[in-house]
């Protein structure tokens, strides 16, 4: 049933959240140095830290409280819906997080789907004549774009095409142009495992006999293509742009740092340097509880597209 | 009467190699056609050469007139137009040859829409009339795995003809199907080819022949055997091959008296009941099994007589009741014959290796091997092959043999023909039985083929679905 499979989402969503506070919490003490000196640090400089800055730190946000209690306050805080202020900016934590956060989903999403318009495309005609020399030769594209890091990637294509083509700005944040680099870059990547999934989903599904039978049938290959064969791959092409999806969100950092992208990834290394637990807090509890929902999503998406109950 | 289908001069080719030597035959309107033979026989590859979908690397020759189109067999693709339109296929496997998404009138309907350019109301209602015409009015929202295998053969028969097709090719519709499902698919056959349609089927299934009438082509080794009205050649056949595929035919094998049992018992099961998803297969049933005899169990598919040897095996839980093995018998000595010889064996094995494995583990005599390969008329060459390098009927001998090497006491053998050519089951058959009696081993024969039964065991259990009693 949908109900019981979304409650079951919503239970762990909550399973999710406390895991993630309790965890983040834990490896954020665990982490050496003093924090009194770090959060000064980020907050003033490194050259402006002294033993007294970091003393008036200690006393503004409790350091010295026990950890249990800390942690605590942090979880009644998120039962009244509030994160938390960042302890180095002083900003609201929420706000801080739905700027970066927003700009991360802004390029996950754009990479998602220039790659779902390049790979799934390319592999289903790649699958329909498996053997083909499309299928051959996306086989050693396919290969050799996957066997490029992601930073090699953004490399190439900010000397190919901003350097010596001049097209683009190689790095930067708040234009159209600024987000077509780091998006290539990242479906790239994806569109080479995606197509290599499409192309053996469709190639399964064309060799199945009822393909066979609706081209007995009397239809033509692109009728076959249109009425079953994308609806027969659904499923597979949907968990597994949903499950690309989580690894983007996950693997951001590096482009983010390559084309100056102010996202959830870059923002994520900076507050654990500055040991600003309500941004660590924060940002990895939004992003489990976002990964919950995606899951939730691909979960109805596949139920729609293949409603069949699975048998034990 | 001008014929709907006329091929001249088929010839099937690989690499040189004739695998179909020219046929001639003629489709007419409301007179069935029927082509008779084994596995490898040719007769699919005949068939599929007037459709025009040899499988890669085969080639065919010859001239195929369809009404009034004159076709080259050596270009498949000029048969493409007329699927659907004037060609339809009934699939061999009706619950694979559905979109297992898509509801039954839908699959329906697209032939009507799509192939004869109805609207979409128009086409929606053609299919719920066809699919009434067939009984299956409120079937028509379900999907494939919610239509019983029956059902989903008649929805695959309605889109085979949606597109208009008159002509209709079945191949195989009716393997390993029991005689209640079998008896179903004649009566479908038979209504397409009853309002002057043409239909051509292609099966090893003596009985559905017997049914189909009109004319009959005997296929043998590429080489069409024999030909004519089928009540004449089925009565009175030409050729020694045609004579002995008759006399291989569970429903004409000679009855035996049955034997009382004599041995004493390896096998008793009280109050024995099972389920599968919910449905009670049988219930309370008592039975003993004893050394020396054979004993059946048939019934329609899907009435859990697998299930019942499995449970007595040892090899399925039972929802109540026990089994009980004679005391001081190794285990290893109650053993099962699958129905599937190729997944019964190890694919990247030799036999050979396979075999002396066998001898290793269970510390057996491997002498015992040799005349016991005599014993199943096996050539000792064929131990130096793989699985897939031997025939089926073959290799379940061979599957046989292994089981014997443990000294059986009790062999339950699961559908152990249904796989194999008719020949070559009365052969694999007898050779069972014999070994049975002579080795004094109790052998249980699970079949849905009722004849072969009761012309085979001494005794017979029936199931009949949700409730079963020993006979």
């Amino acid at each position: 049933m949908i109900w019981r499979a979304l409650g079951y989402r919503a239970a762990q969503a909550g399973v999710v959240a406390f895991l993630v506070g309790v965890l983040t919490f834990l490896m954020m003490q665990a982490l050496p140095g003093d924090m009194a000196f770090r959060i000064a640090a980020g907050r003033y400089g490194y050259d402006m830290v002294t033993a007294d800055a970091a003393a008036a730190v200690r006393a503004e946000l409790g350091l010295d409280r026990p950890a249990w209690a800390a942690f605590m306050v942090w979880l009644g805080d998120l039962g009244r819906l509030d994160l938390g202020v960042s302890v180095i900016s002083g900003r609201p934590v929420w706000d801080e997080i739905r700027h970066q956060m927003g700009a991360s989903l802004h390029l996950a999403g754009a990479a998602l789907l220039l790659s779902a318009l390049i790979g799934p495309p390319l592999g289903i005609l790649a699958g329909l004549r498996a053997g083909g020399w499309l299928d051959r030769g996306l086989l050693v594209l396919s290969s050799g774009l996957r066997a490029v890091p992601q930073f090699l990637m953004g490399l190439i294509l900010i000397v190919l095409v901003s350097i010596q083509l001049s097209w683009l700005p190689a790095a930067g944040h708040g234009r159209a142009e600024h987000i077509i680099l780091p998006a290539l870059t990242l479906a790239l990547g994806l569109a080479a495992v995606s197509a290599r999934m499409a192309r053996d989903a469709m190639a399964g599904v064309a060799a199945r006999p009822f393909y066979a039978f609706g081209r007995w049938k009397g239809l033509s290959e692109g009728q076959m293509l249109r009425r079953h064969g994308l609806r027969n791959i659904g499923v597979a092409m949907v968990t597994f742009l949903s499950l690309q999806f989580v690894m983007l969100v996950e693997g951001v950092v590096v482009v983010e740092s390559i084309f100056g992208w102010p996202g959830i990834g870059h923002a994520l290394v900076h507050a654990i340097f500055g040991r600003d637990v309500p941004m660590v807090q924060g940002t990895a509890l939004l992003l489990g509880l976002g990964f919950v929902a995606l899951n939730a999503l691909t979960d109805l998406l596949t139920r729609l597209i293949d409603p069949r109950e699975i048998r034990a | 009467m001008t014929p709907l289908l006329s091929a001249t001069d088929i010839v099937v080719q690989a690499a040189g190699q004739m695998l179909v030597h020219p046929a001639t035959l003629v489709l007419h309107p409301g007179r069935p056609l029927t082509i008779l033979g084994e596995t490898g026989s040719g007769k699919s590859l005949l068939a599929q050469a007037l459709i025009g979908t040899l499988p890669q690397g085969l080639t065919a020759r010859g001239r195929v007139t369809i009404g009034d189109r004159v076709l080259d067999a050596a270009d498949p693709a000029s048969f493409r137009p007329l699927w659907g339109r004037t060609l339809g296929v009934l699939p061999q496997e009706p619950w694979l040859s559905l979109d297992p998404l898509m509801p039954a009138r839908d699959q329906v309907a697209e032939g009507h829409a799509l192939v004869r350019g109805l609207s979409r109301v128009q086409a929606r209602t053609a299919a719920v009339r066809d699919l009434d015409g067939l009984g299956l009015g409120r079937a028509g929202g379900l999907r494939p795995d919610q239509l019983s295998g029956g059902m989903a053969q008649r929805a695959a028969f309605a889109a085979a003809r949606a597109g208009g097709a008159r002509i209709i090719i079945a191949d195989e519709p009716t393997k390993g199907l029991d005689a209640h499902r079998r008896d179903e698919i004649c009566a479908l056959l038979l209504k397409g080819a009853a309002d002057g349609g043409g239909l051509l089927t292609i099966t090893h299934d003596l009985a559905l022949a017997r049914a189909l009438g009109g004319d009959l082509m005997v296929v043998r080794q590429g080489r069409v055997v024999e030909q004519g009205p089928t009540a004449q050649v089925l009565a009175a056949p030409d050729s020694d091959y045609t004579r002995a595929l008759i006399a291989a035919d569970p429903a004409s094998w000679p009855r035996q008296a049955p034997r009382p049992a004599q041995g004493a018992p390896v096998l008793r099961a009280e109050v024995l009941s099972a389920a599968r998803g919910g449905r009670v297969l049988f219930r309370d049933l008592d039975l003993s099994v004893h050394l020396g005899e054979v004993l059946g169990i048939t019934g329609p598919s899907g009435c859990g007589k697998s299930t019942l040897g499995d449970t007595l095996l040892g090899l399925a839980w039972a929802e109540a009741g026990r089994v009980q093995r004679a005391q001081g018998i190794a285990p290893v000595r109650f053993q099962k014959l699958y129905q599937d010889p190729p997944s019964a064996f190890p694919r990247a094995v030799t036999l050979g290796r396979a075999l002396d494995d066998l001898v290793a583990l269970h510390r057996l005599d491997g002498a015992r091997i040799a005349p016991l390969l005599d014993r199943m008329r096996l050539s000792p060459g064929l131990l130096t092959r793989r699985p897939d390098a031997v025939s089926g009927g073959e290799l379940q001998r061979l599957a046989l043999l292994r089981v014997l090497l443990l000294d059986p006491v009790f062999l339950f053998a699961d559908e152990p023909t249904s796989r194999l050519d008719l020949i070559t089951q009365a052969q694999v058959t007898r050779l069972m039985i014999d070994i049975a009696h002579q080795a004094g081993m109790a052998l249980l024969i699970v079949s849905h083929d009722a004849h072969l039964i009761a012309r085979s065991c001494d005794r017979v259990i029936a199931l009949d679905g949700p409730l079963a009693q020993a006979a």
